[in-house]
């Protein structure tokens, strides 16, 4: 049977994990090095394959143009949005990019879902050989303040890997859920998400019911581009400066070089959660560098970035009407709370120790594999109930957004709207929805436009009913009305940021081509293998003095056959070889019965027979 | 991005059940065979929570009862389910949250009964002045004016702020004083509801509701755009 897992699609390392029958409890599944971490890095090589995780990341510092890290800062983004991370980030953005990015790797081009989607696909193969069996849903989460088009690309790109995205589930939600289980915790808690891309803040209340436990989110906020990625670039901005100041050399971001120092001082920022000083040493310019830290230093340099968490945390307690010290458990998650100062500040803040009993890497995986459990097996002893991060607005006279479904509202929430027309004989109603706090439409994001058919006739007689949904992943939906007709009307929404229907078709087949590919890749390797095992035990045995016991239109059979395979595998067709092999094993076989047979007397030799 | 879908309209009527042929008295699970039932057309928030209409109501058992109703609604039940189910569990369980998020606080739960009875549409509030208040709009207007001037000259701001904080304050007071007038108001409406008080009366409370609620709207906006002039000062 097929199974479903749990997948926390991290910024810098993503996660599997399932729920383990024996223990009932969830585990993190391990990649082939042995670490449950697999890194959030994608690389073509020259011959057009693709490769994920601990691989990519070697290539980083050696094809740093054919490999990308941090893919999840560009979903459900456009050119427009990202000008300010391409001045610190070696994106290279394709030229024809627009509303959706296209990345350069190598000689291709992929949108951020379709790069997503090879992490998932190393992930869920990571969990089918786990298994051994194949891995087809999976609940994935998402930041709690992704907007409705960045996690309309995470659902998409869970698709394009071949998954059933089951639920997008918010990652300081999954969080929680996992420590509830944990703790068995009840009350208020606040969980502080500080991850490699991405911060969030929520604060949830746990219930014991009859049923089972009910863990309602009462607010969530944060900043979908704030986190330990901006503290690596404050630190290696001092070292280019550094670098430029000794040699005059100005390091491109897109170099090797500047892998290998960003490398360095992601080492020196690890050390430095635990001592007191750490030294980065970096080939760049030709030469060696050397960048000490002291922990005061690290905390000066990094504090105005944790500061920063700080603006959507008051604003999350607000929003539950909650002070600080209302709050009875604080929960850090994401690899970014192991920094010092980031815990001091947040103890700080709601005046008690926060819980870093589970590993912050992670949690989030583990509580995606609960929910996971709970959705394949409908065995439920526990309910999230989870909001939706960001106001939801249509645009109205004069480009100012109408809310019609506040922020923090418990999700599935919907919203209706009567429309009509404003002039005689309109055949059509524009409509314009948005995602945002602000009062102008300029200023929130946008979703999507659509157009609404009505019957012409003269001005406000037409009156068309349109049902906004937000569904339990906090993907929205449209639904219209014509209260004339009765009838329901399809809507044709133009996605602002995202992929359209046609386009992930095109994907899908594309995504079908690396999978057969991929596979046939894997074919071809086991297969040649095998052929090296058998030619090698082949080619031994030829030597061997009973060889000689061969007719010669057997041994003529042997040789032929060992030239075949020697052929098939320099081909690259993996069925060619498997049939080469097997040819291979029909005109050795009497000669493995030469061989077993002396063997065996060379055995039996020399034993008296009732030792036999 | 967004998904178009065609959600099915509630095509079996409110009378039977849609699956065995029940008879179905708009409750959230058929009686007979249990399936979830499509949502009754009309049905107001209050009768989705089996309530009568009426505004003071016990916040801690709604909030049980959300809970409890969560539990069985919620799109999680109905993963393995086809698919007209999954459509009328995500209406129900949607319908669910719109309803407990209007009837939870006592003003938005006033404020949707105007809006059910017609006497309040959104977006159409009076943005005018509360004649009694006239004088002391004036004077934190003009307050405000000063301390935008001062900031802009890079003037000590220290005074107005102190005036303004006081303005505030006294504004916030007057909040509550509104926000009491409008309790004691709901509960004459609840209990015009319960002696069976005849349309007229009704009307005239549903009225001053509407009149007190726009009073309020006014004031908030005020304490609101002062929090922000402060913040910025």
């Amino acid at each position: 049977m097929a199974r479903a897992v749990g997948i926390d699609l991290g910024t810098t390392f993503s996660l599997v994990a399932y729920m383990d029958p024996q223990t009932g409890a969830p585990k993190c599944i391990p990649g082939p090095s042995g670490s449950t971490l697999c890194p959030s890095v994608v690389s073509v090589d020259t011959s057009g394959r693709i490769i994920a995780g601990d691989a990519a990341r070697e290539l980083l510092l050696t094809r740093p143009d054919r490999t990308i890290y941090s893919v999840k800062r560009l979903m459900g983004r456009g050119t427009a949005d990202i000008q300010d991370e391409l001045k610190i980030f070696p994106f290279r953005i394709a030229a024809d990019s627009a509303n959706v990015i296209r990345v350069q790797l190598g000689e291709k081009t992929f949108t951020p879902p379709e790069i997503s989607a090879f992490i998932l696909r190393d992930l869920k193969s990571w969990a089918e050989a786990y298994f051994k069996e194949p891995v087809d849903r999976a609940v994935v989460t998402v930041p709690a303040y992704f907007n409705d088009a960045q996690r309309q690309a995470t659902k998409d790109a869970g698709r394009l890997a071949g998954l059933e995205v089951l639920r997008l589930v918010n990652e300081p939600t999954a969080a929680a859920l996992a420590y509830g289980l944990h703790k068995q915790k009840r009350g208020r808690v606040a969980v502080y998400d500080f991850g490699g891309g991405t911060f969030d803040i929520s604060i949830l209340k746990l219930i014991s019911t009859t049923e089972g436990d009910i863990y309602q989110v009462l607010s969530t906020n944060g900043d979908t581009h704030l986190g330990g990625d901006d503290i690596d670039n404050a630190m290696i901005e001092i070292a280019r400066r550094g670098i430029e100041q000794g040699s005059g050399i100005n390091i491109d971001p897109r170099s090797e070089d500047a892998q290998e120092l960003r490398k360095a001082l992601i080492q020196a920022k690890h050390e430095l959660s635990t001592n007191d000083t750490a030294v980065a040493r970096y080939r760049a310019a030709g030469k060696t560098w050397e960048l000490s830290f002291t922990r005061a230093d690290f905390d000066e340099l990094i504090r105005p970035i944790v500061a920063r968490t700080m603006a959507p945390g008051k604003q999350a307690l607000a929003d539950a009407k909650l002070a600080p010290t209302e709050i009875d458990e604080v929960v850090l998650v994401g690899g970014s709370t192991r920094i010092p100062l980031v815990r001091k500040t947040v103890g700080d803040y709601f005046q008690r120790a926060p819980h870093v009993e589970l590993n912050p890497d992670e949690v989030v995986a583990l509580g995606a594999a609960v929910q996971a459990d709970i959705l394949e097996t409908g065995v439920k002893n526990m309910l999230l109930l989870d909001v939706t991060p960001l106001s939801l607005g249509i645009e109205t006279m004069g480009g100012v957004v109408a809310k019609i479904i506040p922020r923090n509202s418990t999700i599935p929430a919907s919203a209706q709207e009567l429309f009509t027309t404003g002039v005689e004989n309109q055949s059509g109603l524009d409509v314009h929805i948005l995602q945002g706090e602000r009062e102008l439409a300029k200023d929130c994001r946008s979703l999507a436009r659509f157009k609404l058919r009505v019957q012409p006739g003269p001005a406000g007689l037409a009156r068309v009913e349109v049902k906004f949904l937000i569904d339990a992943n906090g993907i929205l939906q449209v639904a219209a009305r014509d209260l004339k007709t009765g009838e329901q009307q399809t809507v044709e929404v133009q996605p602002s940021y995202g992929l359209n229907d046609s386009e992930i078709e095109r994907m899908l087949e594309e995504s079908i081509e690396f999978a057969e590919r991929d596979f046939a890749d894997r074919q071809i390797i086991e297969a040649r293998t095998e052929a090296e095992a058998i030619l090698d035990a082949t080619e031994k045995s030829l030597r061997d003095q009973r060889a000689g016991e061969l007719s010669p239109a057997e041994r003529r059979a042997i040789d032929e056959a060992v030239a075949r395979l020697k052929t098939a595998m320099a081909s690259g067709d993996y069925k060619a070889v498997r049939q080469r092999i097997d040819e291979l094993n029909q005109s050795t076989m009497h000669f493995a019965e030469i061989m077993m047979n002396s063997a065996l007397q060379t055995a039996l030799e020399g034993k008296r027979l009732e030792d036999v | 991005m967004i998904n178009a879908t065609q959600t099915e309209t509630g095509t079996p009527t409110a009378a039977k059940c849609w699956s065995c042929g029940a008879a179905s008295s708009g409750a959230h699970f058929c009686g007979a065979c249990g399936k979830i039932q499509p949502l009754s057309p009309g049905i107001d928030y209050f009768a989705f929570f089996a309530l009568p209409q009426k505004l003071t109501l016990d916040a801690d058992a709604l909030e049980q009862q959300f809970h409890t109703l969560s539990w069985k609604l919620h799109p999680d039940n109905f993963v393995r389910a086809t698919e007209f189910e999954r459509n009328l569990s995500l209406e129900r369980s949607s319908e669910l949250n719109d309803a407990y998020r209007a009837l939870r606080e006592a003003v938005s739960r006033i404020e949707y009964l105007l809006g059910r009875l017609g006497i309040r549409k959104e977006g159409t509030t009076k943005q005018q002045a509360p004649p009694e208040l006239l004088e002391e709009v004036f004077e934190l207007n003009e307050a405000l004016d000063e301390l935008r001037e001062a900031r802009a000259e890079g003037a000590d701001l220290a005074a107005l702020r102190e005036r303004l904080t006081a303005a505030q304050a006294n504004f916030q007071e007057k909040l509550r004083e509104v926000d009491a007038e409008l309790a004691g108001i709901a509960m004459q409406w609840d209990a015009a509801l319960g002696s069976g008080a005849d349309e007229s009366e009704r009307t005239r409370l549903l009225a001053r509701m509407n009149e007190v609620l726009n009073r309020r709207s006014y004031i908030r906006n005020l304490v609101a755009g002062v929090a922000k002039e402060l913040s910025e000062a």
